[in-house]
């Protein structure tokens, strides 16, 4: 039974939930306390060792399904399909196997007197060398059900067969019921072979389940993010929540150790003063952070629009972090949407500033342009505590880069932060104008996919907003 | 402690507590295997109570740890008497001056003393919280560390005289971390189905009539269905129940629903939307 519980997880790993060795080795030991008796328990075994996560659950039940079959279940249908004679027919047939001492080949006494996960552990068995890890498509199901199939010597069961019914005649039985007989044998034979091709086809879905699963949540992770649909963006914001959810709580965690300071002498020995010289009050030195301010600069053109879009929703979940956020949306012109996040939802501020905000949506992107204006009106509300953390492919349109202004820029800031959701194999061919801004940056990121937008961030926020910087 | 699984469910129904299958199962292994299990899952569907029922049953006392926001491991697992050493060492001075009375040098002072620190860093001088109350206790213990989501999970290695059956609670206010998680056994507690809540309601509040039960179970299940700020609990539900019979309500009639709805629902604005629905949730 190990071997089975280990090929689960096997499974469960490849449908990529993170089991520990030291998880399984839970579920071994606590499958060996509770025992096999009761499907209910076994699986509530499992999950209570493996499954840490409740939104890996309904994968768990799932494989789970797939995996352990329900064999009560599966005894219930033998039965109904083998009719009601079942028992008196049995009884017999058990009787002649006690009395008479025959030498049958081993899937014949399976098939006499086998429940059914014996016969589901005979099977298993067989697939195990018939190279059922090969299986992929549907139309190999009964390729392979005849492979497992030729494992057991039919012949040798037919024989055996016909040696029970002839012993059976010796013993004086009427002919009718003779027939009776016959026909349950045969029946629980057929059903023997339709356990073949079931299993073989249980074990595709398995094969189809693992890696249809895996296959949406690495696409989803790892693909460009202009080439999403709206079903997959909507998919993404939970993404894009758990992660800002994930930062959040590092962050929380780091700023409240950062309380614990060294002894602050001065103040110690002032109260010890009251009590003759002994320190019985000790003063910590609290550590002073100014949270950073923030200001975000977002192309909304449509060629990066979706990058904009999560990148406004990641940075305001963390909005906490900072002492101000501020938004900017440019396509040519530029315009500030801060007011927007103030009064909406973030959904819906993300959807206006998108769409609604006072620029116009229509025009080719001028990153030039939009810098010199933005010199023009927020130069003097940029201070040395302001990190700018901008969004854009640097895709010009052929139009003035205008360069000297963002140098400008940030001579006033404390950083400029350039997130190019474009390849960086792209950057400087064609309209692409980044390595002349390149150099006013500190930092600067290919930003391709959500993958890459939650490592940036997290980046930044462990690293270049420490120690109030 | 316990001998099979049915028994430990017998034995959470002796006490009044609705076990699950799986509930059982995972108390079971925990008992068993002597670790610590996380339960997660919404407010007020019987977290806490699981371990103080657990507590009961075992006949082992019950030491409580509740998270907050900025409890570390100092306040978690103990605090020196600080005071109380300090006290001591003033007291004292005279016998400390005696000691390195004979002491050459300064050094030899230092080492001098310092081979009689174990005096005022000993147990007398520690105060126990509850993580250390629980593993120095002369008989075991069910440990329950509520709410562990709010605190900082960084706690260190002591040997325990006997391990306590340990029960951590998460109302998923955050993530806990990976590490935390792989250690314990998991288990979730989800708002119960139907049949199972009308026996917790039958079983808490006998005097409640049948028929009445299972239209309170019917609307609160509706409820839960509904978008609210905050779903009813079961422990809420129980007290609906019981506000209810206290009123002599046989049955539910829109009148008496909307004169007791503030048992159950707590929010403002929520209470507004099932009011406004009122005649849904009491269809039958």
């Amino acid at each position: 039974m190990d071997q089975r519980i280990l090929e689960f997880i096997g499974d469960l790993r490849r449908a990529e939930i993170r089991i520990s060795p030291s998880e399984a080795l839970d579920a071994l030991a606590a499958s060996a306390e509770v025992g096999l008796g009761d499907r209910e328990t076994f699986k509530a075994t499992l999950a209570a060792t493996l499954i840490k996560e409740f939104r890996d659950q309904p994968t768990f039940d799932r494989l789970f399904n797939l995996y352990f079959l329900d064999l009560e279940a599966l005894g219930e249908g033998l039965k109904k399909a083998l009719g009601p004679e079942d028992p008196r027919v049995q009884d017999l047939l058990d009787d002649l196997m006690a009395d008479e001492n025959m030498e049958l080949d081993e899937l014949t006494e399976l098939l006499m007197r086998g429940q059914g996960s014996e016969m589901e552990m005979a099977i298993r068995s067989g697939g195990q060398n018939a190279g059922l890890e090969r299986l992929m498509y549907f139309l190999q199901v009964g390729f392979f059900s005849r492979r497992i199939s030729d494992k057991f010597d039919w012949s040798a069961i037919e024989g055996d067969l016909e040696r029970i019914m002839k012993a059976l005649e010796q013993r004086g039985l009427d002919p009718g019921q003779l027939a009776r007989i016959r026909n349950y044998l045969e029946l629980r034979l057929e059903a023997f072979k339709r356990m073949i091709r079931q299993h073989v086809e249980r074990e595709l879905e398995r094969r189809a389940y693992r890696q249809g699963e895996k296959l949406t949540r690495e696409v989803l992770a790892d693909k460009p993010l202009f080439a999403l649909t709206p079903d997959e963006i909507s998919q993404m914001k939970s993404v894009v929540a758990r992660l800002a959810r994930k930062i959040k709580d590092a962050l929380a965690l780091r700023q409240r150790q950062e309380h614990k300071g060294r002894l602050d002498s001065r103040r110690t020995t002032r109260k010890s003063l009251q009590y003759g010289g002994v320190p019985m009050e000790i003063f910590l030195k609290r550590r002073h952070r100014e949270k950073p301010k923030l200001i975000t600069i977002c192309d909304v053109s449509d060629s990066v629009r979706n990058a904009s879009r999560f990148m406004l929703q990641l940075v305001w979940s963390l909005q906490e972090c900072f002492s101000r956020v501020r938004s900017y949306v440019f396509v040519s012109e530029i315009a500030e949407v801060t007011q927007a996040f103030n009064t909406y939802p973030v959904e819906r501020a993300i959807e206006w500033a998108l769409k609604g905000a006072p620029v116009d949506y229509h025009c080719r992107s001028d990153f030039g342009f939009a810098f010199s204006q933005f010199t023009k009106t927020e130069l003097d509300s940029l201070d040395r505590k302001t990190t700018i953390l901008m969004l854009g492919d640097a895709r010009n349109n052929y139009n003035d880069p205008q360069a000297w202004a963002l140098r400008l820029i940030r001579e006033r800031v404390k950083g400029i932060i350039w997130l190019n959701p474009e390849g960086q194999w792209g950057w400087g061919i064609g309209d692409s104008v980044m390595p002349l801004y390149a150099p006013s940056c500190d930092f600067v990121r290919e930003c391709r996919t959500i993958g890459q937008l939650g490592e940036v961030v997290d980046n930044l926020v462990h690293h270049w907003w420490r120690r109030g910087r | 402690m316990f001998e099979s699984v049915e028994e430990v469910q017998q034995r959470f129904r002796d006490a009044r507590y609705i076990a699950s299958r799986r509930v059982s199962t995972v108390v079971f292994l925990a008992a068993r295997m002597g670790r610590p299990v996380l339960i997660e899952g919404p407010a007020g569907v019987g977290k806490t109570e699981l371990a103080k029922t657990l507590s009961e049953i075992t006949a082992r006392p019950l030491i409580r740890l509740q998270c907050y926001e900025g409890l570390d491991e100092g306040k978690a697992l103990y605090e020196w008497k600080y005071a109380k050493q300090l006290l001591y060492t003033q007291l004292l001075r005279d016998r400390i001056g005696e000691l390195i009375a004979d002491a050459p040098s300064l050094p030899d002072a230092v080492a001098k003393i310092a081979g009689q620190e174990d005096a005022f860093f000993s147990y007398r001088f520690l105060s126990p919280r509850p993580l250390l109350a629980a593993i120095q206790a002369e008989q075991p213990v069910v440990l329950l560390v509520d709410e562990i989501d709010k605190a900082e999970p960084e706690f260190g290695t002591v040997r325990a005289k006997h391990i306590p059956l340990v029960v951590l609670t998460s109302n998923n206010a955050r993530e806990l971390s990976d590490g935390l998680k792989r250690r314990c056994l998991h288990l979730f507690i989800d708002f119960p189905a139907p049949a199972d809540e009308l026996q917790i309601i039958r079983l808490k509040v006998p005097e409640v009539p049948e028929q009445l039960a299972r239209a309170v179970v019917s609307a609160v299940q509706k409820i839960r269905a509904m978008d609210l700020r905050k779903l009813p609990s079961v422990s809420e539900s129980l007290d609906w129940a019981r506000s209810l019979v206290i009123l002599n309500a046989r049955e539910l009639d829109p009148g008496i629903v909307e004169s007791t709805l503030t048992m159950l629902v707590k929010h403002e604005k929520d209470l507004e939307r099932v009011k406004g629905s009122l005649d849904k949730v009491l269809a039958e």
